[in-house]
């Protein structure tokens, strides 16, 4: 009696896994195809970056990179052409990944990576961000594997399913349709000036408090990798620090000064805006404490450009 | 262990193999498994504690025996508390100890006696402790009351006082229902399996599609309350309102579906609770186990309704005061209670009819909602801070910035589902079932979908369960 009670069980359940499997082969596809279909939000910036742009000049980083690069300036000052493939909230896991990816179809000559003073501090976010990656696993799988597997040792098992991969995507899609949300060849800039309070120094302080022990070796293996795929892939690499509203000692901040180590040894032009006192404490060029707004990252990045010229003159000849 | 981790669902397998497939001719061998399992499952939160579980369990089985073989009546009591006096005296130590001393001190500073607080002491909450000491008590209150005779398979004991699917948060089982379960053999039903089955992806759908989604805007508003205006928090309030219920309910049900899988009955412990037509109707579908055991073992020992109707409606407002408390050590709990206690005091008072309709369906659900104001306000100041703001600054709805945006539709997608499903099965049950649909392929292609509707719409963060830190 009870055998044949396992052995019903276990053909419905086999058959309940089959219906499962074709449900999320077949929603999957759907889901798929609305992702790719989008064509304005982070999402479709990141699929340009991966799938489309031929640029030469490509900008990583956060939202720092997102918000204070200007395409347009950088491709008039070097004569080239530039996309920002910066996402907001991202880290150095996500750009390793996104590196990877696009290198795998072009070659761009330069990059530039914003650096966040705190990119090598641990942050949860980082890792739980990288869910942004998920779509692309099916086709990138053997380079998202590595930094995805750090999410969850799981993580190809969970990425098995259609359903996981395009997790939390639908809305994004039905928003950017309803309001597409428009950008300057991934630059996206920001309006109005900062409100100077005094919560943003205690902000900006409190950053600067985390020691050695707070650094994720993962986030260093990144930069590494990082810098090896584009030595790796002949990419010339420049790191740049945006300028911040209120001045900053950054002499304590051991996530800086591990970054500054590292772009040393590897011999990686750094081009540091910190404190700059063009922009420092003038709030008509920022949006916000750490943000530039569309003047500043203007007259940023020009300052940038002239900076690279100094040492990359050939992309000024172009 | 968390339900909603991977590491949880291979646990389950390799349980429920080895239950039904290795030591399914032996139902001690069953039991044994279960405790292991058990201790395993609450291990892998804080090993530590496990202590306090194995404390718990030999102290209420010695109590049970001594209460149960001793013919005097005064060594019956004495055995008696001592199992009220352990497990409320864990239970006080852990959980309000540090509470009581600071509302001490904040009593003296009140009136201008500041006390330095040395007291106060670095302690860890251990997981679920509120409800295994409430589900011990009741097998000793109930072999003294004569309800139940104690049992003399250690084991088995053991294995009720720990059982993994509803050792954390529940349902607070009572002694006269599970104990009997473990003495007796289960029998593998694909009939149960399935069933179990079932209770467990909707209990999903409900923690990572309605309450984890909507958290995420609940937490954006109520822990930044002074960025906030009167109809973020009206909506951030009716948010949690689903989020506590989808919480709860979700693990409750995740609970009974994996306890199915064994071959075990557990109670029912939320039945739609905001389709009630008053609070008092309210407190029979919301966390049944729990209002159940405040009833029978507060409530009526104090007297219940069968006394004068002034020590009637103290006895109500008592037993929701210490329910609050229950909850958790702060005072926003206690108002809560006190609330919950006040409404049902003036239902008494207002209402000699049973209420029905519509009308009085909404109007306890707002009711109920400006409770969960104080229940998940971040303190007492903060609840009246927003009920302030409710009432005086309207402003702007806050919708979220970035991911929260999204994060705030999906949840309300998921309450519609969530209220279309509850509807039909208040007032048509019997019709548009999925679930008892006559084609197998319909019924299976149902559930199929629904799964991929949690992976596509979850949230899968690892998320905490509310009713953790109770």
């Amino acid at each position: 009696m009870i055998k044949k009670e396992y052995k019903t069980s276990v053909i419905k359940f086999g058959k309940f896994i089959v219906i499962f499997l074709i449900a999320d082969f077949t929603l999957g596809i759907i889901s798929k195809r609305l992702f790719f279909s989008q064509e304005t939000g982070k999402y479709a910036r990141s699929t340009y970056a991966i799938q489309e742009t031929d640029a030469k000049v490509l900008i990583f980083g956060s939202s720092h990179a997102h918000r204070h690069y200007v395409p347009e300036v950088i491709e008039k000052e070097l004569q080239t052409s530039c996309y920002n493939a910066g996402a907001e909230g991202q880290q150095l896991l996500y750009h390793v990944a996104l590196q990877k990816m696009i290198v795998k179809r072009i070659k761009p000559e330069l990059i530039i990576l914003n650096i966040d003073e705190d990119f090598l501090y641990h942050s949860k976010e980082a890792y739980d961000r990288l869910s942004d990656l998920h779509p692309y696993y099916s086709e990138y799988r053997d380079d998202l594997e590595p930094i995805l597997g750090l999410q969850s040792k799981l993580m190809d098992f969970k990425l098995f399913f259609n359903g996981y991969q395009a997790n939390s995507t639908i809305m994004h899609v039905i928003r950017y349709y309803a309001l597409p949300q428009l950008d300057y060849k991934g630059y996206r800039p920001l309006f109005g000036k900062v409100k100077p309070s005094n919560n943003i120094k205690e902000e900006v302080q409190s950053k600067i408090e985390k020691g050695v022990e707070d650094i994720d070796q993962n986030f260093v293996t990144a930069l590494h990798t990082f810098i090896a795929t584009a030595k790796d892939n002949n990419i010339d690499l420049v790191f740049v620090t945006s300028p911040t509203y209120l001045t900053v000692d950054h002499t304590t901040n051991a996530s800086f000064i591990r970054i500054k180590a590292i772009t040393e040894k590897e011999n990686i032009p750094f081009v540091d805006f910190f404190n700059d006192q063009q922009f420092t404490g003038k709030p008509m060029l920022f949006h916000d404490s750490s943000h530039l707004n569309d003047d500043g990252a203007k007259l940023f990045t020009k300052n940038l450009a002239d900076q690279i010229k100094k040492f990359k003159p050939h992309h000024d000849n172009n | 262990m968390l339900f909603n981790s991977l590491d949880f669902f291979i646990f389950l397998f390799l349980v429920f193999i080895g239950y039904w497939f290795v030591v399914y001719k032996n139902l001690r061998l069953q039991n044994v498994l279960l405790l292991v399992a058990s201790y395993v499952f609450y291990g892998w939160w804080d090993w530590r504690f496990l202590s306090l579980i194995a404390l718990s369990t030999i102290i209420d089985y010695t109590a049970g025996f001594r209460i149960y073989e001793s013919n005097e009546k005064s060594i019956k009591k004495r055995w008696l508390w001592v199992s009220i006096v352990f497990n409320l005296g864990m239970l006080g130590f852990f959980k309000y100890y540090n509470f009581f001393i600071d509302s001490w001190i904040d009593l003296f500073a009140s009136v201008g006696y500041e006390l330095q607080s040395t007291w106060t002491l670095q302690i860890i909450l251990p997981v679920g402790i509120s409800f295994y000491t409430f589900q011990t008590l009741s097998y000793s209150i109930d072999i003294y009351k004569e309800k139940l005779q104690p049992t003399k398979d250690f084991i088995a004991f053991a294995a009720f006082v720990s059982f993994f699917p509803q050792l954390v948060a529940g349902p607070i089982e009572r002694a006269t229902n599970l104990v009997p379960q473990f003495l007796n053999k289960r029998t593998f039903t694909y009939k149960t399996f399935s069933y179990g089955i079932k209770l467990m992806i909707w209990g999903f759908f409900l923690k990572l599609v309605v309450a984890d989604r909507a958290a995420i805007y609940v937490n954006a508003v109520y822990n930044n309350t002074e960025n906030h205006d009167g109809l973020s928090f009206i909506a951030a309030t009716v948010l949690f309102a689903f989020q506590i219920y989808g919480d709860f309910a979700g693990y409750s049900l995740i609970a009974i579906g994996t306890s199915k899988l064994f071959g075990f009955d557990l109670m029912t412990n939320f039945k739609r609770p905001y389709l009630s037509a008053s609070v008092s109707e309210f407190w029979t579908r919301w966390h049944i186990s729990l209002s159940t055991w405040f009833r029978d073992y507060l409530y009526i020992p104090l007297g219940g309704n069968r006394v004068a109707k002034s020590r009637w409606l103290f006895n109500l407002f008592i037993t929701f005061l210490i329910s609050g408390l229950w909850h958790g050590a702060n005072w926003t709990f206690v108002v809560w209670g006190a609330l919950n206690g006040l409404y049902l005091i003036l239902e008494v008072l207002l209402f000699k009819k049973r209420r029905q309709g519509v009308f009085n369906v909404i109007l306890t659900f707002v009711l109920t909602n400006f409770a969960w104001i104080f229940f998940r306000a971040n303190s007492i100041e903060d609840a009246f801070f927003i009920i302030k703001r409710i009432c005086t600054v309207p402003g702007r709805l806050y919708i979220g910035s970035g991911d929260d945006i999204t994060a705030s539709l999906y949840a309300t997608l998921a309450i519609v589902i969530l209220i279309l499903v509850e509807l039909k099965k208040e007032y048509f049950n019997t019709m548009f079932s999925i679930s008892n649909h006559k084609y197998e392929f319909v019924r299976l292609t149902g559930y199929a979908v629904l799964i991929y509707m949690i992976m596509y719409f979850g949230v899968f963060g690892k998320s905490q369960f509310i009713y953790f830190q109770f």
